[in-house]
């Protein structure tokens, strides 16, 4: 028997059988909020998805969304109005109602730019989002703040109905209710907000117990709760790893954790050794890593046949078995494969390796300007320096274009402000598992904008025929367009899909990964002692 | 004496404002070249001018000085003294108290110094003493070498293949002979566990302390070499003491003065240290903090950190000087 | 004791020790592969294949005589490319925070007064700062500097920093002898004979100084190497895709244990054996320079 509970100290011996099973595992430092509305990151998504439940959840399997906290959810005939029934009798953790209102209020207080919090972006499209945003001047400063407070696109109908209208028509709306940013919050939480940020009070089967910020944080089994998605264990106890540290691989050799994946150094050892092998799932993941260009400047890479050149020269196989193996697979198309409805695999015609054929394009494009260097910019992450070396080694050597790295610290801030001259990392981490998630990001809406100075009215078009399509399966079809337009348009180069997978410990079963986020589903793992 | 302490207080004071003014400027350049920090709150999403502004007004960076590169933002400097006048070290870009973050990682850093201070003092009096004792020997030429052989070999490869080929055998080892309620195991966690800050501190900065080292043995060696020629060693050789007692009470006594000063400046140094080992044993503490705070270009929390440290240093300076003055009798001060 | 008389007796002392020639003869090594890189190698370290990334030794004759590394780069040949940034490096930093230590030094020592009093507090400044929070700092700060690629736009800017925080000691120490050497009997002789302060200054005060510093030099030179290992470690030293050892090592470390220690090995062995050297010619000048010592 290992049970390795933190806090047990040499001195005093465990209760055997009798104390509380806890899952160890981890997460990374810089995770500063709990609040559903203002949670963006991998960890605090991971941790909020057993604190609370939403309206809708992802088959493991599909990713198709099937209600949850909703008793029924129905859009009205053009996708504009959608009616929420919520599920009589559930409460929050602290006694309240999780009804109409619980929504409404969690709803506008994110969507209220005033706020400042990180899913604002995603009521956009419900009705009178505008009207709840600051107003600034040209450089920036806030001179009026948003005038309402409430969406108007929102009403409660009574106790349990929520009646949504949508400034334009959405046939993909039921599908972002199980993010995040749509979960239920109770009036004690939005009264204190910070407290809640840091102590939530949910609807799901875990309580957050005690959060030393930046070290451990531990969440206990609600005994109360009323639905039936809830593990058999007692309680989790997550420890806190700074940024880029490779999940306390060590900790897991020594029992320490229950979940873990070895730095890439050693991945092979990990999995050659039979014993390891049987403790192990992986499945695809869904974030994409992709380069962009500099098209609001001048250079060759306006030029198509140049971007072709670049593609088919870098060596995706090569880099990401020596680099990644079993935490990256080379991408081609812009959509993950089989991960989301309408993603295939291939739609990238010019995303494999070859050589002769990258010459040849850059021959066509007018060559490389002698003496220059191409520029390739990043953000501070030393794997992804690492990668981004080999990319441009690979391009030197099939194309001969010598190049220098540009690692930058405020790479976000640098790519909003398009201060970069050449071609720049980019990354895709999906929010709800739609097609479309992965393309509308690429809409500026008018020519030389955006991150990549790209724009296509084709393109936009597309998008905006999709989202007032009549069905869902319409809207994926259409959104198949739209990522054709892109991958004959060619702004942007696929480079790899994340690859999730993980090891367990000897006392764990059933351990499977959201097949979205690729974190292991805390909910569905048995701990067998 | 009194006078002396005042004036030194009164400059330390003048050189601590100078510090955070510079520091001040730094951060504030460092966001005037390269945007606002509130871009990175977004991530890969395109945010607009009013979720920017919005962000910029929410974590106190809305003042438009940010935006004029030049202007040295006097404005938000003095606020900030303002603020320090009253105790508040106010909050990080994140709106987290940053009393709080120091109150969470600077005793780990302290467990840490204190650990490597001990290593520090423990090899530096006794194979520096040796050495001196018997200088040109083969022990000395050894343990000069071996000392400058362990400063050579950069730290963070010591501790990253302490962590990743050493501990995790050594734990399953000493869990096996020792059983898994005892301490052994807990001294070779290969990770810091903030249940017991101490037992799993002690590996860490006992490396720590080893690497930095060879300075220390080599100071205390060439002190006491100084020693063994001062006037009052000869003295006593030649009152017939025994070499033994003349050792002791003469040379090695004496020669502690120096290395108390050098520990004081080796605090300051120390958090280079700090920072690598903190962030490859999974300590939170203070270094680990203020680079990230660094990164982040979070003006606010590296003012008040460095403050804070440079308030240390300054006030260990003084104690160190006054020590000192009180134990050697031939430093005078006008 | 006459200038070539110190020489010739420094000269002796060091003759007579087995380790300091030995020492000697590596750093004369590195120097070389610093100067002609194409001695040792033929390969260019900027040639990688992806596919042939972490091959093992393959001996010498044949094309990776040290295997390769993660990115398929040539470890022999990366090697020798980061010597010239390591060395290059050290040596203008102690050189320049040499020049303006001693400089500043002999200012404050000689004139007291209000030039002490600035340097004095400058200096403390300096010193209350960590070094590797300046570093981070000021490297982000003018990380959109372009600054080109040649050997030496690529350590510029780790040598403004390192230089910026390493001048101190040097400042202290000469300003200490200089004080000491202002009140001997041939100094005041000389003022009182009408002397100018800046022939005072560097016939009389400095050489007295110069002793001691110049046996600070090699020990300075191996700290700055170390240094800039720490700095690439933490990710802001020499900019990739340049090249150092401090890269390399920081980029092998990684795989001691996947089954290619080589990648670590080799810059680090590098790296060791020039610090230890340059320590080892350090205290036997020490031992040579320092009149204290060598009674």
């Amino acid at each position: 028997m290992a049970l390795t509970v933190a806090g047990c100290s040499p001195n005093d011996t465990e209760p055997q059988g009798g104390g509380p099973v806890t899952l160890e595992t981890w997460i990374s430092q810089d995770m500063e909020t709990l609040f559903p509305g203002d949670a963006g990151s991998y960890d605090n998504i991971s941790i909020l998805d057993v604190v609370y439940d939403g309206l809708v959840r992802y088959d493991p399997e599909t990713t198709e969304p099937y209600n949850y906290v909703a008793e029924s959810i129905e859009a009205g005939d053009d996708n504009t109005v959608w009616t929420i029934k919520i599920k009589p009798d559930l409460t929050f953790q602290n006694g309240e109602p999780v009804d109409a209102e619980a929504f409404a209020r969690s709803w506008n207080y994110t969507a209220d730019g005033d706020n400042a919090l990180y899913s604002n972006y995603f009521f956009g499209i419900v009705e009178g989002y505008d009207e709840m945003q600051p107003e600034t001047d040209d450089e920036g400063n806030i001179t009026t703040p948003g005038a309402v407070d409430e969406l108007s696109g929102l009403r409660v109908i009574d106790d349990l109905t929520l009646e949504v209208t949508l400034s334009s028509p959405f046939a993909g709306f039921a599908t972002m209710l199980g993010y995040t940013g749509f979960f239920p919050i109770a009036q004690e939480c939005l009264d204190d907000v910070e407290a809640c940020a840091k102590q939530p009070i949910g609807n799901g089967p875990f309580q957050v117990t005690d959060w030393q910020q930046s070290q451990e944080l531990t969440a206990e089994k609600w005994a109360d709760y009323p639905l039936d998605e809830t593990p058999d264990y007692d309680a989790i106890h997550w420890t806190e790893y700074a940024a880029g540290e490779t999940a306390g691989w060590a900790d897991f050799q020594t029992g320490d954790l229950d979940l873990s994946f070895p730095p890439t150094a050693e991945v092979e050892a990990a999995a050659n050794d039979p014993e390891l092998a049987e403790r192990y799932v992986e499945r695809p993941g869904s974030a994409l890593t992709f380069i962009g260009f500099s098209g609001y400047t001048e250079g060759p890479w306006n030029d198509i046949e140049f971007r072709k050149a670049i593609s088919m020269a870098i060596d995706r196989e090569g880099i990401i078995s020596s680099l990644g193996s079993g935490q990256a697979t080379p991408a081609d198309s812009w959509v993950v494969p089989g991960g989301v409805p309408g993603g295939e695999a291939g739609t990238c015609e010019w995303c494999t390796y070859d050589p002769e054929a990258a010459q040849a394009a850059l021959e066509e494009a007018g060559g490389w300007p002698k003496g220059e260097k191409l520029q390739i910019s990043l953000g501070d992450d030393e794997a992804e320096v690492e990668y981004f070396t080999a990319i441009g080694n690979s391009i030197e050597e099939v194309l001969g274009i010598p190049y220098e790295l540009n690692v930058d610290p405020d790479y976000f801030a640098s790519r909003s402000a398009q201060g970069y001259d050449g071609m720049f990392r980019n990354n895709w981490f999906p929010d709800y598992p739609l097609n479309e998630n992965y393309l509308s990001f690429y809409a500026s809406g008018e020519p030389g904008a955006g991150h990549w100075g790209w724009y296509s009215k084709e393109f936009e078009d597309k998008l905006d025929e999709a989202a007032g399509a009549r069905t869902l399966d319409e809207a994926v079809v259409l959104y198949q367009e739209a990522e054709a337009i892109l991958a004959e348009e060619f702004p942007t180069i696929p480079f790899r899909w994340s690859f999730s997978a993980t090891y367990y410990s000897e006392r764990l079963d059933n351990v499977t990964l959201n097949p979205f986020s690729g974190a292991p589903i805390l909910r569905e793992i048995e701990i067998t002692e | 004496m009194g006078r002396y302490v005042l004036r030194r207080l009164l400059q330390a004071l003048g050189t601590l404002l100078l510090v955070m003014f510079v520091l001040h400027l730094l951060t504030t350049v460092a966001i005037q070249l390269n945007g606002s920090p509130a871009q990175a709150f977004f991530g890969d999403r395109v945010a607009s001018p009013a979720q920017i502004a919005s962000v910029e007004q929410r974590f106190n960076l809305d003042d438009p000085c940010f935006d004029q590169p030049g202007n040295p933002c006097l404005g938000p400097f003095v606020e900030r003294l303002g603020q320090y006048a009253q105790g508040d070290l106010g909050t990080n870009l994140r709106g987290r108290e940053i009393s709080g973050i120091v109150a969470a990682a600077a005793p780990n850093t302290m467990r840490l110094f204190s650990v490597v201070l001990v290593t520090w003092l423990a090899l530096g009096m006794l194979l520096g003493s040796a050495a001196a004792r018997w200088r040109g020997s083969f022990g000395d030429h050894g343990i000069r070498l071996s000392s400058v052989l362990i400063d050579a070999f950069p730290v963070f490869v010591l501790l990253v293949v302490y962590r990743y080929v050493v501990a995790v055998p050594l734990n399953r080892w000493s869990e096996q002979t020792f059983g898994e309620n005892s301490w052994p195991p807990y001294w070779f966690k290969p990770s810091f566990d903030s249940s017991h800050p101490w037992a799993t501190i002690i590996v860490p900065g006992i490396l720590l302390g080893l690497a930095g080292s060879a300075a220390f043995i080599r100071l205390v060696r060439a002190s006491q070499l100084e020693s063994y020629q001062g006037d009052h060693v000869r003295t006593a050789r030649s009152k017939g003491l025994a070499e033994r007692r003349v050792v002791l009470h003469h040379v090695v006594r004496n020669s502690s003065v120096p290395v108390v000063t050098a520990v004081g400046l080796a605090f300051v140094e120390g958090l280079g240290g700090a920072v690598i080992t903190e962030g490859i044993m999974n300590i939170y503490g203070i270094g680990g903090v203020l680079w990230q705070a660094v990164r982040d270009d979070d003006v606010g929390l590296v003012i008040a950190v460095v403050t804070l440290l440079a308030a240390v240093t300054v006030v260990v300076m003084i104690v160190v000087d006054i020590a000192y003055a009180l134990l050697d009798p031939r430093i005078r001060y006008e | 004791m006459n200038d070539v008389g110190l020489v010739s007796a420094t000269w002796r002392t060091l003759r007579r020790r087995p380790d300091v020639i030995v020492a000697a003869l590596i750093v004369l090594l590195f120097a070389i592969m610093a100067a002609f890189p194409r001695l040792f190698t033929a390969t260019s370290p900027r040639a990688c294949a992806i596919r042939e990334a972490r091959l093992d030794p393959q001996g010498w004759g044949t094309p990776h005589p040290l295997g390769t590394d993660a990115l398929g780069c040539d470890v022999l040949a990366t090697m020798v490319a980061g010597v010239r940034p390591s060395l290059l490096l050290a040596f203008v930093v102690v050189g320049v925070s040499l020049l303006i230590g001693v400089t500043l030094g002999l200012l404050a020592g000689y004139y007291l007064g209000w030039a002490d009093y600035l340097i004095s507090r400058t200096i403390e400044v300096f010193l209350v700062v960590p070094l590797l929070l300046a570093a981070l700092l000021l490297l982000s700060l003018f990380k959109n500097v372009d600054l080109g690629a040649g050997t030496f736009s690529v350590i510029l800017l780790p040598a403004v920093v390192l230089t910026l925080f390493s001048w101190m000691g040097y400042a202290r120490y000469v300003r200490a002898s200089v004080l000491e050497a202002k009140n001997l009997d041939y100094v005041t002789a000389a003022r009182s004979l009408g002397a100018s302060d800046l022939r005072i200054m560097f016939r009389h005060v400095l050489p007295n100084a110069i002793g001691p510093v110049t046996a600070l030099v090699p020990t300075s030179i191996a700290a700055v190497i170390g240094t800039e290992a720490v700095l690439s470690f933490l990710g802001i030293g020499v900019r990739p895709p340049a090249t150092s050892w401090g890269i390399q090592i920081s980029q092998g470390s990684e795989w001691v244990l996947g089954g290619a220690p080589h990648i670590l090995l080799a810059p680090l062995i590098c790296l060791v054996a020039a610090v230890l050297s340059l320590v080892v010619l350090g205290d036997a000048l020490r031992d040579a320079l320092d009149p204290r010592l060598t009674a």
